[in-house]
């Protein structure tokens, strides 16, 4: 019993500290005046988590746009409301679909490879060294990386949108015949801009700090060795997914629910 | 603009850095239970040790990378853990370190990981940062391989190009991490005459850490023997060869059996191979 009582609050204070370890890391890395030559690290980085992560998002989201176009219209034919097809599209789209499989994507994609990248420069004593040389790793290796993933992953969720919109398009106006000034009047006259693509641009901004921040800090601080590496990266997947589906729940609640 | 130069005027011979009372733990075992040492300025120092003794650990220490549980490491009068980072971080452009596995940054070449502590520190023009670079790489002796990434370097290579980068802002301390290890005889050599040369031509204080006897002690000035987390003798390479205490001989000498025992704590061996339990 005893023993059991110490094993949790072992593991309780192994949470506590790791928590404390990680916001610390966020804060240290986020702050300071990016050098010229930062530009350049969070250019290249842009490449790597942004650009390289385009084509799953953008071919995800034409996919599911046009399921949702083939799914709604079955349904919303039947109450003759098959008008009303590009506003459930855009609005299921800009609030929930685009932040938060975007999101998703965005872990498994690029959250895996930084955390992998990060932990095969600390396995093999790269961060080490840089440290040795004078120069602070979460400066030049987290920070581009931490603010590339905080920018990219809302102009990912925009790119997301469009697209899912466009392949909503081809399905309910191409192919099943829905009018295309109806799809069209009716998401403009019910889309808001702040409440429903300021709301969506707000999670994927809350999304894309989480997922990049549990990324990187697996990454820094995984145990060095093969196994360590693999098991940070499976981490970084299930803990990103689990806190963005969390978040969406509490952030849509805020938004949403009717509390304010 | 370098920012290497020592505070006071130090004589050679002089402690450089010196290690007093350190403590150090790693969960429930203990790693240093009270190490003393001296490093003087213009010297090679040895520290050996068998494997698991704590040697990396020590140069971790030193360089600020670990924080002791008790004791301090002053290097040129500064107290390496109570700086802050900052200063940490400042004082660390005047120590270079070379890694047992050489730790070049795999993304890029040669020529751009010797330059990199150059471009980061300096706001040298980008022909004599080539220059700078070229003439570490030509006294490692690999001028030839600077277009090379460091997935094409043997090992040997590789920590010659890391030893280039270690000197490369000129430092006045320079560690190295187990620099014989898992080398070839020639390369061997190689490292142990580039030690020897950089330290007597650029005026450096090193120290040494390895468990490789000969090539150690035929080029270190004073040697420091740690083991069971203290300092178990200490001095010239010639009074530790004749030293009486049996474990100091054990380990110079490499006798494989001795007060360092060969087995690991055991129980019985025919207890054990006749126990009839299925468990290892």
């Amino acid at each position: 019993m005893m023993e059991h009582l110490r094993g949790l609050g072992r593991r309780s204070c192994d949470v506590l500290e790791a928590l404390g370890r990680s916001g610390l890391f966020l804060g240290q890395s986020m702050l300071g005046i990016p050098s010229r030559e930062g530009w350049s690290l969070w250019l290249s980085q842009m490449h790597f988590v942004g650009v390289l992560s385009l084509a799953i998002v953008l071919v995800s989201g034409l996919f599911i746009g046009m399921v949702l176009a083939l799914q709604g219209y079955t349904i919303l034919v039947d109450f003759g409301a098959e008008q009303a097809l590009g506003q459930m599209v855009a609005l299921s789209l800009l609030r929930e679909l685009s932040p938060v499989v975007a999101a998703l994507l965005f872990a498994g994609r690029a959250g895996s490879a930084l955390t992998a990248e990060i932990g095969l420069m600390k396995a093999t004593e790269q961060l080490t060294s840089m440290e040795m040389i004078g120069v602070d790793p979460l400066r030049r290796v987290v920070a581009p990386r931490l603010w590339a993933g905080f920018v990219a992953l809302p102009l990912l969720t925009v790119g997301f949108s469009v697209v899912g919109i466009y392949g909503g398009y081809l399905v309910g106006v191409e192919w099943l015949g829905v009018f295309e000034g109806s799809y069209w009047s009716n998401m403009q006259a019910s889309v808001g801009f702040i409440e429903d693509i300021g709301n969506g641009l707000v999670k994927s901004l809350v999304f894309a700090l989480v997922v990049t921040w549990i990324a990187v800090f697996q990454g820094y601080d995984l145990v060095p060795t093969s196994e360590g590496i693999s098991r940070a990266t499976t981490r970084t997947v299930v803990y990103s997914s689990l806190a963005v589906l969390g978040l969406d729940f509490v952030l849509t609640a805020l938004m949403f629910g009717g509390f304010s | 603009m370098f920012d290497n130069f020592s505070t006071g005027v130090a004589m050679i011979g002089s402690p450089f850095v010196r290690v007093e009372g350190l403590h150090f733990s790693r969960g429930e075992k203990d790693i240093f239970r009270g190490v003393d040492l001296q490093v003087p300025l213009g010297r090679i120092t040895a520290i050996m040790g068998p494997s698991g003794t704590g040697k990396t650990t020590l140069l971790k220490l030193i360089g600020g990378q670990l924080v002791p549980d008790a004791g301090r490491v002053v290097i040129d009068d500064q107290d390496v853990h109570a700086l802050s980072r900052r200063t940490l971080f400042r004082l660390r452009r005047r120590m270079g370190m070379l890694f047992q596995s050489g730790a070049l940054f795999s993304d890029l070449s040669v020529f751009e990981n010797v330059a990199f502590p150059l471009r980061v520190h300096t706001d040298l023009p980008e022909t004599m940062i080539r220059d700078l670079a070229l003439m570490k790489l030509q006294a490692v002796g690999l001028r030839g391989a600077r277009g090379l990434m460091p997935a094409e370097l043997s090992g040997g290579m590789a920590r010659r190009v890391a030893l280039a980068r270690a000197i490369a802002l000129d430092p006045e301390l320079v560690l190295y991490d187990e620099p014989f290890v898992g080398q070839d005889p020639i390369s061997k050599g190689v490292l142990v005459q580039l030690i020897k040369r950089l330290n007597e031509a650029l005026g450096l204080t090193s120290i040494v850490v390895s468990h490789d006897i000969q090539e150690t002690l035929s080029i270190a000035d004073y040697v420091y023997v740690i083991a069971d987390g203290q300092v178990m003798a200490h001095g010239t390479p010639d009074s530790l060869d004749s030293h009486e205490d049996p474990r100091v001989s054990q380990f110079i000498h490499g006798e494989p059996d001795g007060p360092v025992p060969f087995h690991y704590p055991a129980g019985d061996f025919f207890d054990d191979i006749l126990s009839l339990e299925a468990r290892p």
